[in-house]
C-alpha cells in the first residue's frame, strides 16, 4: 500500500511533463494537484472503509505525498519563475491556480502540521472517520493555499470549517464546544461571502469603485477577525482546544486560513499606495490588543488545553498584526511567525496530547509531577515551549526580532505590545512546564515509552524549528522576495521606505 | 620597579609585538573558539540524551571538561595577544545571520580590557565547577541535565560577555535565564524547587523588558545594535556617541534589566530561593557568574553611563539599598546557603554602586574576586556544615556564638525592631506582593473567569439557557 502511494508522485510528475505548460509551470502544477489530491482520494478511500484496521498508514502516505510535492513546489520556486503563475478563471483580481512565494513558502509548513498530526494523534482518536476528516480538511487547506480565486476562497472557508465542527461534535463532552465553534464560524463564513461577491461586483480598488465594494471589503475584515479568533471573537480558540480532539483544533487554528485570505484579498491592489489594505491596518491595531490579551490569559489558565489555547490565539494574533506591516521587515516577521509558532506549537500540542492520553486531563494548579513517568515528553514540551516564544536559536527569534524591529520603526505602541505578548508568552510556557512537569509524582506508575512514530514527528518538527532558526538566511531571503511581490516594491533595497531609524542614523553617527 | 628593568621589559614586549591583520586573525579564530567549544560540548552531550542513549557519566564529564578548558586557553591566548597591543578593541565579524532590506542581523562580538579577562574567568570557573559537579551529582538521576544545562550556561555567558550588539547579548543573556531557572528546578520532585524557578524566571521575564526595550530605542537612534556606533574608545574610557536623551532612557532600560538578574531590590526575593538547586549551580550562578551577569552588562555600557548622571544616580541608590537590605536580612538567616545568598546580593548591591560611582575598574575586580571567594564557600558549605556537626559532637556541645557586634550599640528597642525586620526580609516581598503581584494576578484571574463564562453560556443550548436562567431566578429568590 505505501509503495503504491510513494510511487505516485513519479507517475504524476511524468504525465507532467507530458502536459503543455513549461519545465518549471508544469512542474508546479503537477505537485499543486499531488498536494491537493492525493489526500482528498486517501479520504474517500478511507470514508468508504479502505484500511479500516489501521486507517493511519494511507493517511500518513498520503500526506508524506503532500510533504514532498509542496517541497517540490518551493525548490521549484526558488530556483525557477520571477513572476506568479497565474492560471484558470481570473475572477476579483485572483486567478483559480495562483503559486507565489507565499503559496511557496507556506505550503511545506502546513503538510508538516497535517503529517505531524496523523503521526502523533493516539489510536483510539484514529479511526476511518476521524481519518477522513482530517484528510478532507489537509486536501482543503492545500486547495485554499493555492489559490486566489474569491469564490473558491469562500468554498475552502466553508469545506474546513466543516470537518472541524463534525468533528468536535463527534467527540465525548463536546457540544459545547462546537456550539461556540459555529455561532462563529456561521456569521464568518457569511460575512466573507456577502463581503468578497460585494468586493467583486463593485472592486473598490477600481477607478470609480463604489461605497459597495468598500463595505464588502470590510464585512470581509469582519470574517478574518473572527475566523483567525481576534478579539472581541476569539472565545472560540480556547473553546475550541478544551473540546475538540487536539488534532482537530490544531488542523483549525495553525495553518491560518484567514491570515491567507487576508493577503491574498488585501494585498497589492492599486488604490492602496502602499500596497496594504486600510481594513488590514484596523485588523492590526486589534491583533497587538489580542496578542498582549491572549499572553495573559495564558498566564493564569487553569488546565494544559486552555493554555495552548490562549498562546495559539496570542501568536496567531501577531501574525495578522505584522501583515499589516508596511515594512517588508515587519511582513517577513509575521511570515516566520506564522511558520515558527505553527510548528512550536503543533509540537506542544502534540506532547500534550501525548501526555493526556496516557496519563488523563493535566491542570495547572498544582504541580502534577510528571517529569518522572516521562522524561523525553518533557524534554519535548520544554524545547517546543521555548521555540514558540523566541529562543535563541529558533525561528521564532528570528521572527520576534523582524516583528518587533520592524513595528517599532512604524509604531511605538506596536513594538511595545508585541514585547508584552512575548514576555506574557513566556512566562505562561514556563508556568505551564513546571505545573505539568515539576512537583511530587502523585501515582509510582510506570515510565511513558514514547512511540518512534511520535518521536519521528516531534524530532522532524523540532529539528526544522532549530535548523531554520539557525540558518535563516534562505528562508528570509525568500520571504522578503515574497514579501515584496505583495507589496508591489523591489525586492532591492526593501527597508528603506519608512525605515527612517535606520537611514538617518548613520549619518547622524558620522556628524557626531 | 626600577627605570633599567622597565626598559628591559618594554623592550621584550616590543619584541613579542604581533601585525595587526596577523592578531586580528588570531582573535577571530579564538574568540570563534570560545562559542565552538561549549556549544559543540553541548550538541555532543544533548543530542544523545535527546534520543534517549545518554553518555556515560565520565564521558560526559570529559567532553564539558574539555569544553570548557578549550574555551579557557583560548581566553589566555587572547589575553596575552591583546595585553601586547594595549587592549586596544578587536570587532570581531562572525557573519550575517540574516538580512532584510536595511536590517542586518551580524553576528558581531567584541574582544577588549573587559570582555577577555571576564570570559578567561567565566570559563575558568565553569571548568572548575564541572570537575567538582562530576563528583559531587555522581549517580543523581539527572546528572546529564545537569551538564546539559551547565554548557547552555557556559556558552549563553560566552556569547553575552563578548557581544559587540545588544542583539546578539540578549541571546546570551536568554540563554542564562532559561538555564538559570531549569537549574533552580533541578530537583523537579520538590515542590519549592519548582514555584522557586518559576519566580525566578518571572523575575527575569519582567527585566528582560528593559533589554528589549533597550534594543529597540538603540535600533531606533542608531540603525543597528552594534555597541560601535553607541561609543567607542577602550574600556574603561568609552566615549558615548549618542545625544545625553538617548544615552539616559537606554541606560535606565539597562538598569531596569539588570536589577532583575542581580536580584537588586525589589526584584531581590527569588534569589535566597534560587539556592533549592543543586550546590554547584549555586554556586556558579548565584555565588559567581550570574549574579554579576547585569552588573557586567553596565560596565559593558559604561560610555553610556557616564552621559546619563540620571542612571548613575539610580544605580547608587538601589545598590545602597540592596546592600543595606540584604546585609540586614542576611543576619538572621538560620540556613548557611540562605545567609550566603543574601551575602551574594550585598556585595551585588555594592558593586552597583560602585559602577555609578564611575569605579569601574574597582567594580570588576569586586566582581571577579568576590564571585571566586563566595563559590568557593557555596562548594564548601555542605562539607563545612559536616565539619560542624563533627565539632559539635566532639565538644559535647554548641560552640558557642562569639563576638561583637556594631548592632549591639543600639538601643535594645530599635534592636528588636530591625529584628522583626530582618525576620520578615525587609517587608519587601510583603509590599511586592499586596501591591502588585496579587492585584495584577487576581485582575487577570477574573478576566479569564469571566472568558469562561461567556465561553460556558455560547456553548449552551437554548434550553440548558432556560434552565440556568430558572436556576439563578431561583437561587435569588432562595437568597
Amino acid at each position: 500500500m505505501i509503495l503504491a502511494w510513494t510511487t505516485l508522485p513519479t507517475v504524476v510528475m511524468a504525465l507532467g511533463r507530458t502536459i503543455a505548460l513549461d519545465g518549471n509551470d508544469g512542474r508546479l502544477v503537477v505537485s499543486l494537484a499531488a498536494a491537493v489530491i492525493v489526500p482528498l482520494i486517501t479520504a474517500f478511500y478511507v470514508s468508504r472503509g479502505g484500511s479500516a484496521a489501521s486507517p493511519r498508514k494511507p493517511a500518513v502516505a498520503a500526506l508524506t505525498i503532500s510533504l514532498v510535492a509542496s517541497l517540490v513546489i518551493t525548490a521549484t520556486w526558488v530556483n525557477g519563475p520571477e513572476v506568479a503563475l497565474e492560471l484558470g478563471e481570473r475572477l476579483g483580481g485572483g486567478y483559480l491556480v495562483h503559486v507565489d512565494g507565499v503559496t511557496a513558502m507556506l505550503l511545506p509548513f502546513v503538510a508538516m502540521v497535517e503529517l505531524a498530526i496523523v503521526l502523533v494523534a493516539p489510536k483510539r482518536f484514529l479511526d476511518g472517520a476521524a481519518t477522513a476528516r482530517i484528510l478532507w480538511g489537509a486536501g482543503a487547506t492545500f486547495a485554499l493555499f493555492s489559490t486566489a480565486h474569491p469564490l473558491v476562497l469562500i468554498i475552502a472557508w466553508i469545506v474546513t470549517a466543516l470537518p472541524t465542527w463534525k468533528s468536535t461534535r463527534a467527540t465525548p463532552g463536546g457540544h459545547p464546544a462546537a456550539r461556540v465553534y459555529a455561532t462563529m464560524m456561521v456569521p464568518a463564513v457569511t460575512c466573507m461571502a456577502a463581503g468578497t461577491i460585494m468586493m467583486i461586483v463593485d472592486p473598490p480598488w477600481e477607478p470609480g469603485g463604489g461605497s459597495l465594494g468598500t463595505a464588502g471589503g470590510w464585512l470581509v475584515a469582519l470574517a478574518v477577525l473572527v475566523r483567525k479568533g481576534i478579539f472581541p471573537f476569539h472565545s472560540w480558540y480556547p473553546a475550541l482546544f478544551r473540546g475538540a480532539p487536539m488534532s482537530t483544533a490544531l488542523a483549525a487554528t495553525m495553518p491560518q486560513l484567514a491570515s491567507y485570505t487576508a493577503v491574498r484579498l488585501f494585498f497589492g491592489h492599486a488604490d492602496h499606495g502602499d500596497g496594504v489594505g486600510a481594513e488590514l491596518v484596523v485588523l492590526s491595531q486589534l491583533a497587538l490588543v489580542t496578542a498582549a490579551y491572549g499572553g495573559a490569559l495564558a498566564v493564569v489558565q487553569r488546565d494544559l488545553r486552555g493554555l495552548i489555547g490562549t498562546l495559539a490565539m496570542s501568536q496567531s494574533a501577531l501574525v495578522l498584526a505584522g501583515l499589516a506591516g508596511k515594512l517588508p521587515m515587519e511582513l517577513n516577521g509575521a511570515f516566520c511567525t506564522w511558520i515558527s509558532s505553527g510548528l512550536a506549537l503543533t509540537g506542544l500540542g502534540l506532547v500534550g496530547w501525548a501526555l493526556e492520553s496516557r496519563a488523563g486531563p493535566l491542570l495547572l494548579e498544582t504541580p502534577q509531577g510528571r517529569f518522572r513517568d516521562a522524561p523525553l515528553l518533557a524534554g519535548f514540551f520544554l524545547l517546543f515551549g521555548l521555540a514558540a516564544i523566541g529562543l535563541p536559536g529558533t525561528l521564532s527569534f528570528v521572527a520576534d526580532d523582524l516583528l518587533v524591529s520592524g513595528s517599532l520603526d512604524e509604531q511605538l505602541h506596536a513594538g511595545l505590545l508585541v514585547i508584552t505578548a512575548t514576555v506574557l508568552s513566556g512566562i505562561a510556557v514556563m508556568r505551564g512546564w513546571f505545573m505539568v512537569f515539576g512537583g511530587p509524582a502523585s501515582v509510582d506508575g510506570p515510565r511513558h515509552q514514547v512511540l518512534l512514530r511520535e518521536r519521528v514527528a516531534l524530532t522532524a518538527l523540532l529539528a526544522t524549528i532549530v535548523l531554520l532558526g539557525l540558518c535563516p538566511a534562505p528562508l528570509v531571503r525568500e520571504l522578503e522576495r515574497a514579501g515584496s511581490e505583495l507589496l508591489g516594491v523591489p525586492a532591492d533595497g526593501l527597508g528603506g521606505a519608512g525605515h527612517g531609524g535606520s537611514d538617518a542614523a548613520p549619518a547622524a553617527v558620522d556628524a557626531l | 620597579m626600577s627605570p633599567a628593568a622597565t626598559v628591559i621589559a618594554a623592550a621584550f614586549l616590543d619584541s613579542l609585538t604581533v601585525p595587526a591583520d596577523t592578531t586580528h586573525a588570531i582573535v577571530s579564530v579564538l574568540v570563534a573558539l570560545q562559542l565552538a567549544a561549549p556549544a559543540a560540548t553541548l550538541v555532543a552531550i544533548g543530542l544523545p540524551a535527546l534520543l534517549d542513549r545518554p553518555l556515560s557519566e565520565r564521558a560526559t564529564t570529559r567532553l564539558v571538561g574539555a569544553g570548557f578548558t578549550a574555551a579557557f586557553l583560548a581566553g589566555l591566548a587572547m589575553l596575552v595577544l591583546l595585553s601586547l597591543r594595549g587592549f586596544v578593541p578587536e570587532q570581531v565579524h562572525l557573519g550575517t545571520w540574516f538580512s532584510v532590506g536595511h536590517h542586518d542581523a551580524t553576528i558581531d562580538l567584541v574582544a577588549d580590557g573587559l570582555s577577555v579577562p571576564y570570559v578567561c574567568f567565566s570559563t575558568g570557573l565553569c571548568a572548575l565547577v564541572n570537575a567538582f559537579a562530576g563528583k559531587y551529582l555522581h549517580r543523581e538521576p539527572g546528572f546529564t541535565r545537569f551538564f546539559i544545562l551547565l554548557t547552555v550556561f557556559g556558552t549563553g555567558m560566552n556569547l553575552m560577555v563578548l557581544a559587540g550588539s545588544i542583539d546578539v547579548l540578549f541571546a546570551g543573556w536568554e540563554f542564562l535565564g532559561i538555564s538559570s531557572t531549569m537549574l533552580i528546578g533541578f530537583f523537579h520532585d520538590r515542590t519549592n524547587a519548582a514555584k522557586a524557578a518559576l519566580r525566578a524566571f518571572i523575575t527575569y521575564r519582567i527585566c528582560d523588558v528593559g533589554l528589549l526595550t533597550a534594543g529597540v530605542v538603540i535600533h531606533r537612534a542608531v540603525g543597528s545594535g552594534d555597541f560601535e556606533r553607541l561609543f567607542s574608545g577602550v574600556w574603561p574610557h568609552g566615549e558615548c556617541l549618542v545625544p545625553s536623551s538617548t544615552a539616559t532612557v537606554v541606560a535606565l532600560l539597562l538598569v531596569f534589566a539588570a536589577m532583575g538578574k542581580s536580584a537588586q531590590v525589589p526584584f531581590s526575593n527569588w534569589l535566597p530561593r534560587a539556592m533549592e538547586g543543586p550546590t554547584p549551580s549555586s554556586a556558579i550562578f548565584y555565588g559567581a557568574l550570574s549574579i554579576h551577569a547585569g552588573a557586567y552588562v553596565l560596565l559593558r555600557c559604561e560610555a553610556l553611563l557616564d552621559a546619563a548622571p540620571l542612571a548613575r544616580l539610580a544605580l547608587i541608590v538601589i545598590g545602597s539599598a540592596t546592600a543595606l537590605h540584604a546585609s540586614l536580612v542576611g543576619r538572621v538567616q538560620t540556613d548557611l546557603k540562605s545567609m550566603l545568598s543574601y551575602a551574594s546580593m550585598t556585595q551585588a548591591g555594592i558593586i552597583f554602586v560602585e559602577i555609578g560611582l564611575g569605579l569601574r575598574v574597582v567594580a570588576l575586580v569586586h566582581i571577579c574576586s568576590h564571585a571566586v571567594l563566595r563559590s568557593l564557600q557555596i562548594l564548601r558549605s555542605p562539607s563545612a556544615l559536616h565539619d560542624r556537626h563533627e565539632l559539635e559532637a566532639a565538644l559535647g556541645g554548641h560552640p558557642g556564638a562569639g563576638g561583637w557586634s556594631v548592632v549591639s550599640l543600639l538601643p535594645e528597642s530599635v534592636q528588636r525592631w530591625m529584628y522583626r525586620v530582618a525576620l520578615e526580609r525587609g517587608f519587601e516581598e510583603m509590599v511586592v506582593s499586596r501591591s502588585v503581584v496579587g492585584p495584577a494576578w487576581r485582575l487577570l484571574e477574573r478576566l479569564a473567569d469571566l472568558e469562561r463564562a461567556w465561553t460556558d453560556w455560547l456553548g449552551m443550548s437554548g434550553a440548558e439557557r432556560a434552565e440556568a436562567r430558572a436556576e439563578r431566578r431561583l437561587r435569588g429568590r432562595s437568597r
